[in-house]
């Protein structure tokens, strides 16, 4: 196992270079729970739960910043997981049964990171390879991996304040001391500099492999990991960004969203045939049905085309982390309230024609029901909405995840609060 | 109920104050951090059937055999053959070569998934839009031609190094 360590030894991988990415990842960890959690309040919030409307855009950039910061912890989790691999090899593998809880709690760290990335991506790409719900698994491990987090804080804490400050590297020694000792710990363990056998010859074989040149000092090749590091983030964030972060559009060539691809020019997440409301839809006896207490009144398209309209500014944020920004027309849903007597206080409870789907039937509190720029909108960018965009009338309200912008409305009624 | 354990291993006798802080900084962290862990147990098998959770536990235990044993080695013999190939050559090239071995291929990670997608997901032409494969070759060129360039210009400050006297002996 010491050989392997010794094998796998590289400028690159050292206590320092493991507290500078660790502490990146760290950052990126915090930042996805952090807008998980709040995407996932917004979608399930606790009674008492009351949600900012403003900044409009917040639920753009909280998810936006989830995906982007998701999309940035795969270089990162593997540069990580590159500087401690040696660690794997440790030998005795099992000192205690506190270390091996403490590799058991890596372990677990490492395959749930790993997993946690890579359904959040796909998930993106709404490709569901895997035998467990998505949204429930991707809740609880954001909570497992932000505790193991702690964890592995609280265990390594030691080293990680020692070389917070490259300060700390100096003290300790420099590169050729620790190959130095290494050779010294060869011949220990072995008699000689080197075992027998194949993974002698390998080893050997390895060794005659001239180590990185002078021009290659160790400052120079740690200089090329962060570098490569870098550029790797770089580009997996800013080659797909643009698909929620405006500026980045024309670099936006691996995003699995591009802005303004879609029916007037806005993406779709659910399409009418998938939540099998093509008919339902475009029925020509469609009317809205809003409700309060025992009042009760329907609205057909044309009874809501002739109430004042309003026009407001708003984006498409998906959970997926993309968004689109569009011109939204309709009734303002405070006065649809008013007309039933709605109690100020009172939260929503929207229904859609689709028969089944976890958002078929959403809930909306009185912050967002009560704001002037929360409609039930009936134009989208200056043309009669399109029936994959929610017609005959779909909700619209700021800050708000896109799968609770309710498409197909058919009911709305007040929850007594 | 771990905690005990730690504090013993980490430091036997905590003569100095910062050894009690970083004692109690560390019972107070791994105490946290379990207590999460711990929740989110909670919520996995309180929000998930429990038919479902072998399936997770699958994943999370190829994710490891899949990073330890496939994609590390791999790495490994990469960075080996490539060391072997690269004698004749400065060590800054080999890194500026592997960097971008390694940016093509953490790409490549990312996009490959999408292109399988794209066969798999439902018929919505705003999923997914992009010609990702060609992209994808395009992206690797770029990475290569950027590597190229960069090589040939530490190759010539090199050479142009070992043109003068002073380093001739080396």
């Amino acid at each position: 196992m010491y050989e392997a360590q010794r094998a796998l030894a590289s400028p690159a991988r050292n206590p320092r270079m493991a507290v500078v990415i660790g502490r990146l990842l760290g950052i990126a960890f915090i930042v996805c729970f952090g807008t998980g959690l709040y995407s996932h309040f917004l979608q399930e919030p606790l009674p008492w739960m009351r949600f900012p409307t403003r900044p409009a855009l917040l639920y753009q950039f909280s998810q936006g910043t989830h995906i982007i910061a998701g999309i940035a912890c795969f270089p990162l989790l593997l540069a990580k997981l590159y500087i401690v691999f040696p660690d794997l090899f440790q030998y005795p593998p099992v000192k205690s049964f506190l270390h091996l809880l403490e590799r058991a709690s890596i372990a677990l760290f490492v395959g749930a990171s790993l997993v946690q990335i890579t359904i959040g991506l796909l998930n993106t790409y709404q490709w569901y390879p895997w035998p467990f719900p998505f949204r429930e698994v991707h809740y609880a491990l954001g909570w497992v991996l932000i505790g193991l987090l702690v964890l592995h804080i609280g265990i390594k804490l030691p080293i990680i304040t020692r070389f917070w400050n490259r300060r700390g590297d100096a003290e300790r020694d420099d590169d050729e001391h620790d190959a130095t000792v290494a050779e010294d710990e060869a011949v220990r363990l072995w008699g000689s500099r080197r075992p027998s056998g194949v993974t002698g010859r390998l080893i050997a074989w390895i060794d005659a492999t001239p180590a990185l040149k002078p021009t290659a000092t160790p400052a120079v090749s740690r200089r090329g990991f962060l570098t490569t590091v870098g550029v790797a983030c770089a580009a997996v964030v800013g080659l797909t960004a643009g698909q929620t972060f405006a500026p980045l559009d024309a670099l936006n060539v691996f995003g699995p969203r591009k802005k303004g691809v879609g029916q007037q020019g806005v993406p779709v997440n659910r399409t009418a045939e998938e939540a099998k409301v093509t008919a339902s839809a475009l029925a020509t006896g469609w009317v809205l049905t809003l409700t309060a207490g025992d009042v009760e009144r329907s609205f057909s398209r044309t009874e809501l085309e002739s109430m004042p309209q309003t026009e407001v500014e708003l984006p498409i944020a998906c959970v997926e982390g993309w968004s689109q920004l569009a011109v939204w027309r309709g009734v303002r849903l405070s006065d649809l309230a008013d007309l039933v007597a709605a109690d100020t206080q009172a939260s929503f409870r929207l229904t859609s024609l689709e028969e089944r789907g976890s958002f078929r039937q959403t809930e909306m509190g009185p912050e967002y029901v009560r704001d002037p720029l929360t409609l039930v909108a009936l134009e989208l960018n200056g043309e009669t909405l399109d029936v994959q965009h929610g017609y005959p009338a779909r909700m619209i309200a700021p800050g708000r995840p896109g799968v609770l912008q309710t498409k197909w409305l058919s009911r709305i009624e007040a929850i007594t609060a | 109920m771990n905690t005990a354990g730690v504090k013993t291993a980490s430091a036997a006798l905590p003569r100095t104050d910062d050894e009690r802080r970083m004692r109690v900084a560390r019972r107070a962290l791994i105490l946290i951090g379990s207590a999460g862990l711990l929740f989110g147990l909670f919520i996995l098998f309180d929000s998930v059937r429990v038919t479902r959770l072998p399936g997770l536990a699958l994943w999370v235990g190829a994710a490891i055999v899949l990073h330890d044993a496939v994609l590390a080695p791999l790495v490994f013999l990469c960075g080996i053959l490539l060391r072997r190939a690269g004698r004749r050559v400065t060590g800054t090239i080999v890194l500026v070569v592997q960097g971008a071995i390694v940016v093509g291929s953490i790409m490549t990670l990312i996009v490959v998934p999408a292109i399988v997608a794209q066969g798999i997901t439902p018929n919505n032409p705003s999923i997914l839009p992009h010609d990702y494969g060609r992209n994808l070759a395009l992206f690797w060129l770029g990475v290569a031609l950027v590597a190229t360039f960069w090589s040939i210009a530490l190759y010539a400050r090199s050479r142009r190094a070992n043109q003068r006297p002073s380093s001739r002996q080396s």
